[in-house]
């Protein structure tokens, strides 16, 4: 196995690894609702 | 089969393994001897053999086409631009064949009866026309093209052998190849005509057994 | 010398040792009885050595070459021990200069060792002529070649050492080269001869590990050296593969719930804020993620902005997103047309385990900025009785995550085709038989 290989293997265990932290954390950068930083109060509109 | 006689020259014991094999030269006093009903008889001396590192040696073993073999004579040959050694192999069936050994390439050849070659620019040449190397024609359905053609010398020989090889004795010879490893070679004298075909082989391919030791150079992996 | 070499058992010296007749000096003959022609290496006259009888060719009393390999020098290429016993330096008239070392071994023959360009290749000569296989592709031993140089001259321009014919200094020979990923296929034709020659590439760690040869940076490519990425390509596209069917299989195990309907409430005709709660929803994994799906099924022209938030009953943790349902419609020049969705889905994320209450807090809009006929079809009129529609969804792989996975897996891969293409390129435009769309470039 050459250098190459062996960089790239780390790579793919990396990515892999990293997914199924996502998977078992169920996280991803485009949900769009996540923890509210404060409870309770007004949820209004951010838009327009 | 074997027949072990006195050297008539230095009393030595010379073995003449073939009847098909008559001359032989004796290994110590280089006498070249032919046996015959009569006897053994002195017919010359054959000059010493020069210096080389060929790998080949007299009592190497080996197999080709599904029959072992040993290399039981050499005769080496020359012309203008260089020399090569022609090593003659007995087979365990009792036929005989040449492994020619020119430029580290390696051919075995058996001899055909020049009767029963067709192709007319070949037989020309077998009754005294020159070759003209890059003519092409057929042989035996096969393309085959001149490669060579020069005169060729009797430097020394060893061993036995199935012709009479005095040393300065001068052949004309013609070498043809064809596409595919084939090779054949025509040589004529005032005498006689003999024609070889054959092909290209490796001496890997074999399976040599007893090479010949150089110094300084391990034994190659398939020989072991 | 004794004759009796057939019993003899000391191993027969490797060497023979001439005297120069031009300068005196001692040379060593490597390959005694095939060698014809030696150029002395003290002052590179040709001397002919096929009699005992050493006859001097040319006499030359020039300055000697100093070789990045000198003669006499062993190596082992491809697992056989070599010398090098000759030394040839070659050009098209003078242009392309190369170098060309003759390799010897008594037991394995002749070798070439060529180099152009610091490339390295070993070329071995063919005992069997090349078929044609159509106008620029030749076959040989089962392998392909394609046409890459024609019409080539090959002049001798230096000699050192020994060879297994006569050599001169201006001889020269027609070239043309053929070539596939790693060889290289060279043809040479004289008066009376054609010849083949097989060159495969050495690579540069090898050169080094058999005669210390430093490597040397080569672009454009040699015509027959090996991409360094074509090879890996396969590979890494295979180790990329593997891991991204291991995520799809891994995701597959990580499947979520269907749709359930979470409940259903009216649209106020004064569009007012509203809210609603629904629930329990009750979320049994450590971590899961929500997915909100609304769907107002009368929505025309206009919009309802939805607040969600999942409350946990007894944390009172509040995870909140924002979604809204939107659809136009109406008729202009071009005839009808339509945008956005009755449906509305958001996710939240990374929810963990617990009993939660959904909030939902909406608003109904009129679209106000329709320009002459707009059609509501119903939109927040009591009589149709507009609702919207609630259903929910568990989950925990994201189809994105392994879009983003399958992104990254691919890069390296993808820069690897770009530099393997650009090699490739680089490697094609110096052949005679370029693509034309190629050569427009040049």
């Amino acid at each position: 196995m050459n250098n190459r290989t062996f960089v790239y293997g780390l790579w793919c265990l990396g990515v892999a690894g990293l997914f199924i932290m996502s998977t078992v954390y169920a996280w991803s950068p485009f949900a769009q609702g996540s923890r509210a930083r404060t409870h309770g109060g007004f949820y209004g509109p951010t838009h327009k | 089969m074997s027949l072990h006689l006195p050297c008539p020259n230095c009393g030595a014991d010379v073995v003449f393994r073939s009847p098909a094999l008559p001359n032989r030269v004796c290994d110590y006093c280089r006498s070249m001897l032919v046996r015959s009903d009569a006897g053994v008889a002195k017919v010359g001396e054959v000059a010493a053999l020069p210096f080389d590192v060929s790998p080949v040696q007299i009592g190497m073993r080996g197999r080709a086409d599904d029959n072992g073999f040993e290399v039981i004579g050499r005769v080496r040959w020359a012309w203008t631009d260089g020399a090569w050694n022609e090593w003659l192999l007995l087979f365990d069936d009792g036929a005989n064949a040449w492994l020619g050994e020119a430029m580290g390439q390696f051919m075995l050849l058996r001899e055909q009866p020049i009767g029963k070659v067709r192709t007319r620019a070949l037989r020309e040449i077998a009754n005294g026309k020159d070759a003209r190397p890059g003519t092409e024609f057929q042989l035996d359905q096969e393309k085959m093209v001149v490669a060579d053609a020069r005169e060729v010398v009797c430097v020394a020989a060893e061993g036995e052998l199935p012709f009479t090889a005095r040393s300065g004795w001068r052949l004309y010879s013609v070498d043809l190849r064809g596409r595919h490893g084939q090779c054949a070679t025509l040589q004529r004298d005032d005498q006689e005509v003999t024609f070889y075909k054959g092909r290209y082989v490796t001496l890997a391919e074999l399976a040599p057994r007893g090479l010949r030791a150089i110094e300084g150079w391990t034994l190659p992996s398939y020989a072991a | 010398m004794q004759p009796d070499t057939a019993i003899e058992p000391q191993p027969a010296p490797a060497a023979r040792a001439l005297t120069c007749p031009s300068c005196g000096g001692s040379v060593a003959l490597r390959a005694a009885g095939y060698t014809v022609h030696v150029a002395c290496q003290y002052c590179s006259s040709i001397l002919d050595v096929t009699d005992p009888q050493v006859k001097l060719v040319t006499a030359y009393n020039q300055h000697l070459a100093e070789l990045e390999i000198p003669l006499g020098t062993r190596g082992v290429l491809r697992g056989v021990e070599w010398e090098a016993i000759g030394y040839l330096q070659r050009s098209e008239d003078g242009d392309y200069g190369w170098e060309e070392y003759l390799l010897f071994n008594p037991y394995h023959g002749y070798r070439w060792l060529v180099k152009v360009r610091g490339g390295w290749s070993m070329g071995e000569a063919l005992t069997v002529t090349p078929d044609w296989l159509s106008y620029d592709q030749l076959v040989v031993n089962g392998e392909n070649y394609t046409h890459f140089f024609a019409d080539g001259e090959a002049r001798v321009d230096y000699v050192l050492g020994e060879f297994y014919w006569r050599v001169a200094v201006g001889e020269r020979v027609k070239t043309a080269d053929w070539v596939r990923s790693g060889v290289m296929l060279s043809r040479e034709e004289n008066a009376s001869e054609v010849s083949w020659t097989r060159n495969a590439w050495l690579a540069p760690a090898e050169m080094r590990k058999a005669f210390a040869i430093r490597p040397e940076a080569i672009w454009p490519p040699l015509p027959h050296q090996p991409s360094p990425w074509g090879a890996w390509l396969r590979t890494g596209a295979k180790i990329g593969a593997l891991a991204f069917a291991f995520l799809l299989v891994f995701a597959l195990f990580f499947g979520g719930t269907s749709w359930t309907a979470a409940g259903s409430f009216p649209v106020a005709a004064d569009g007012r804020e509203q809210s609603v709660t629904l629930g329990p929803i009750v979320l049994p994994h450590r971590y899961q993620s929500v997915h909100l799906r609304a769907d107002v099924p009368q929505l025309e022209n206009g919009w309802v902005d939805l607040d969600y938030s999942l409350v946990e009953r007894k944390t009172q943790q509040v995870y909140e997103a924002y979604g809204a349902a939107e659809r136009y419609s109406g008729t202009d020049f071009d005839g009808p047309w339509s945008e956005g969705s009755r449906k509305a889905e958001v996710s939240i994320a990374s929810v963990p385990v617990g009993t939660y209450d959904l909030v939902v807090e909406y608003k109904a809009n009129r679209w106000s900025g329709a320009s002459g006929y707009a059609e509501t079809a119903g939109w927040m009129d009591p009589a149709a009785a507009p609702v919207v529609q609630v259903e929910v969804r568990r989950g925990a792989v994201y189809g994105s995550n392994l879009l983003i996975a399958l992104l990254l897996l691919a890069a390296p891969l993808g820069l690897a085709l770009i530099w393997h293409l650009a090699f490739e390129t680089a490697r094609k435009s110096e052949s005679d038989f370029a693509p034309s769309g190629e050569d427009d470039d040049e």
